[in-house]
């Protein structure tokens, strides 16, 4: 089974500034790989164990996301994949979900590609339902089981506002994934060693067959600001435990929260 | 000339401090509060591979550098004091001296499941009776029909109640120029039994016993390294556990360091930023020059024991400028929080209590100045 994983790099908290273009500039903010990105790479990584095979992990970004390749190199992926080019550095999420399809047809034999539901810099989730329209295959969102994956058939467990849909559906598919359908591994020391100087092979739009026609927006954005910083928290004094969630309750309830 | 870590080195750092903040520390209070070993937190390290950071791939290490092992034991610091002083003392003293002068046997023996994780490496060096004068050693071991048997009492030993196995320094040829030899006891041999953990006033999670040895018998080849040469291997040893410790006083200060700089950024007095108070910026002004000059130092020794090149003077160097310079950033950053730096809420006066160790164990400052001086001015040095 070939698993390829889409993985993302973003910025490890929110406080971005807004470039005059609207772009978002994160400098001096720590570079992770997007949380549910992370989950997706767990269960591609446990699947693999299970069936063989190998994890492809997938990234569209310039030179300097190889960080968080690797990363998901240390954690037990067998194969990398940087999607880069300068053509690629304004894609809108269609754009981005046309770069990756190209390149998962180019690789011909996947069976399985996983995302995480969305990316907590952009948040659209759009890009899995993108990708798999393009693709043409199944899309399965907000997964937070996969019971069965075999040659051909996945069953996959849909975590929706208030139901839980139990769906089957033939390979090769698209499947996002939800926090909590796994727990994420550490990558052991050993493996970050091994992989710190492994070479990852990048793809150009030209090596796609890509033109600027593809990857032109059709998203336009009219405005963007930067998330209000998280309020300060209260903190609840009182003489004794009892008197302090006494006070507790007393604001729950003034905020109607119960 | 390069100042920079390798990527390698990079990615550690980033990996180990992820880990450290996630899991570690979080349970940092209740491991200080509680004495509690935190025996999970050592299962998921062991999971990452940093049981066995620096030994070889063969004996169930990954292989990394001197550099790297610095950096982790830094940044395990930087999240939990106690966590750092059982990891420092397993990986430098429980560990280092199989992987310097242990036969192959010894190394798959005990190396191995200690550098997996699956147990703790201890050494017993210091005795009731001494702890800097080492020589005056008082365990003995004597060999009898294949079998070191061992009597005596060691004190203020990290881990040895919780480790796989303990090194233990005994005199073995009484009367010899070359008296002293180093034997490793597994957990478990009969006449081996441990006093109730120690009260300390920091490092509370990171148990430290008394041992005693009453006829405790292990075969002939548990010898560690040459018979009589026990002192000559453990002042080398030690040379790695006081990289150890510069490390981890590096990484108590950092953490102290970050809680005052960001205070200063927000509190205010008199309608003015703390920080903007010169006596206030003046302190982390020196604890920013402080932790610089002892990261250099810390670096610069590792480094050279990479290079396989004589590295002694600047592990004492680095040593005793971290652990005393890191004393005086958790003493300055305290003194910036006031009074909720001296509350149990926050974690600095923890943070202090958990450094002041380290001017002591491993060599003191005054041990470490006799050292540095005869270097410089001769052997009559404190003689
Ligand atoms: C929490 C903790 C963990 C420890 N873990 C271990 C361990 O795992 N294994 C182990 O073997 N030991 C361990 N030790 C022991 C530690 O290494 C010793 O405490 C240390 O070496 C000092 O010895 P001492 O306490 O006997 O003090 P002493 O050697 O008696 O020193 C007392 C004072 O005299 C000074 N002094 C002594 N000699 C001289 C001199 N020649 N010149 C100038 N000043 C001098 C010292 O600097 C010090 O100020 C630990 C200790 C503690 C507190």
């Amino acid at each position: 089974m070939h698993i390829v994983v889409c993985m993302k790099q973003v910025p490890r908290d929110n406080s971005v500034k807004i470039n005059a273009d609207l772009t978002i500039n994160a400098d001096g903010i720590e570079q992770i790989m997007n949380l549910f990105d992370e989950y997706a790479v767990e269960e591609a990584l446990q699947w693999n164990e299970k069936l063989g095979g190998k994890v492809t992990v997938l990234s569209i970004g310039p030179d300097d996301w190889k960080e968080q390749v690797r990363r998901a190199l240390a954690m037990g992926a067998t194969d990398s994949l940087l999607l880069s080019d300068p053509a690629f550095a304004a894609l809108d999420v269609l754009g981005a979900a046309r770069v990756a399809a190209a390149a998962i047809k180019k690789l011909g034999d996947v069976d399985l590609v996983l995302c995480g539901r969305n990316s907590t810099d952009d948040e659209s989730a759009a890009f899995a339902p993108a990708l798999a329209r393009l693709l043409g295959w199944p899309q399965l969102t907000y997964v937070g089981k996969i019971p069965a994956l075999e040659a051909g058939k996945i069953v996959a467990e849909r975590h929706l506002e208030e139901v839980i849909e139990t769906v089957e559906a033939s390979l090769p598919a698209v499947a996002s994934v939800i926090k909590g359908i796994n727990e994420p591994r550490y990558p052991s020391l050993l493996r970050i060693r091994k992989v710190a100087k492994v070479e990852i092979p990048a793809w150009s739009a030209a090596d796609l067959g890509l033109t600027s026609a593809d990857l032109a927006p059709v998203l336009n954005l009219a405005g963007r600001v930067p998330p209000p910083p998280r309020p300060k928290g209260e903190m609840i004094d009182g003489a004794s435990a009892a008197e302090k969630a006494a006070r507790l309750v007393d604001k729950l309830m003034e905020a109607q929260v119960i | 000339m390069n100042f920079d870590l390798t990527p390698e080195q990079q990615h550690i750092r980033a990996e180990v401090r992820r880990f450290a903040e996630q899991e570690i520390a979080p349970r940092a209070r209740h491991v200080d509060e509680t004495g509690e070993f935190p025996a999970e937190t050592f299962r998921k390290m062991a999971n990452l591979g940093l049981l066995g950071l620096p030994f070889p791939e063969a004996y169930g290490g990954a292989g990394a550098d001197s550099v790297s092992a610095a950096i982790a034991i830094e940044e395990v610091a930087r999240a939990c004091g106690s966590t750092a002083l059982i990891y420092s003392a397993h990986l430098g003293l429980g560990c280092a001296p199989i992987a310097m002068f242990g036969t192959e046997e010894q190394k798959q023996r005990f190396l191995r499941p200690a550098a997996e994780g699956r147990h703790l490496g201890a050494f017993a060096l210091t005795e009731p009776h001494a702890g800097s004068d080492a020589g005056a050693t008082r365990t003995t071991a004597r060999l009898e029909n294949g079998h070191w048997v061992i009597n005596g009492a060691k004190m203020w030993i990290t881990s040895a109640s919780v480790a796989g196995h303990l090194i233990v320094t005994a005199v073995t040829d009484p009367g010899e120029r070359h008296a002293i030899s180093a034997i490793i006891v597994p957990a478990g041999t009969p006449g081996l039994s441990f006093g109730k953990p120690e009260a300390k006033m920091g490092l509370r999670g990171s148990v430290t016993n008394a041992v005693t040895f009453e006829d405790v018998r292990v075969p002939e080849e548990n010898l560690l390294g040459r018979r009589g040469r026990g002192l000559q291997q453990f002042l080398a040893v030690l040379d790695g556990g006081r990289v150890g410790i510069a490390a981890m006083a590096i990484g108590l200060a950092q953490a102290a360091y970050e809680t005052a700089s960001a205070y200063a950024r927000e509190r205010t007095a008199f309608g003015k930023l703390i920080g903007a108070y010169e006596s206030v910026s003046n302190m982390i002004a020196d604890m920013a020059v402080g932790l610089e000059a002892a990261r250099l130092l810390l670096y610069q020794a590792a480094w050279l024991k990479d290079q396989g090149r004589q590295y002694s003077r600047e592990a004492a160097i680095a040593k005793l400028y971290a652990s005393e310079v890191g004393e005086k950033t958790c003493r300055d950053a305290i003194q910036i929080l006031g009074g909720y730096g001296y509350s149990s809420e926050y974690p600095l006066e923890r943070i202090y209590r958990d450094q002041r160790l380290l001017t002591i164990g491993e060599g003191t400052s005054e041990i470490l100045r006799v050292v540095i001086g005869r270097q410089v001015l001769g052997e009559f040095v404190g003689r």
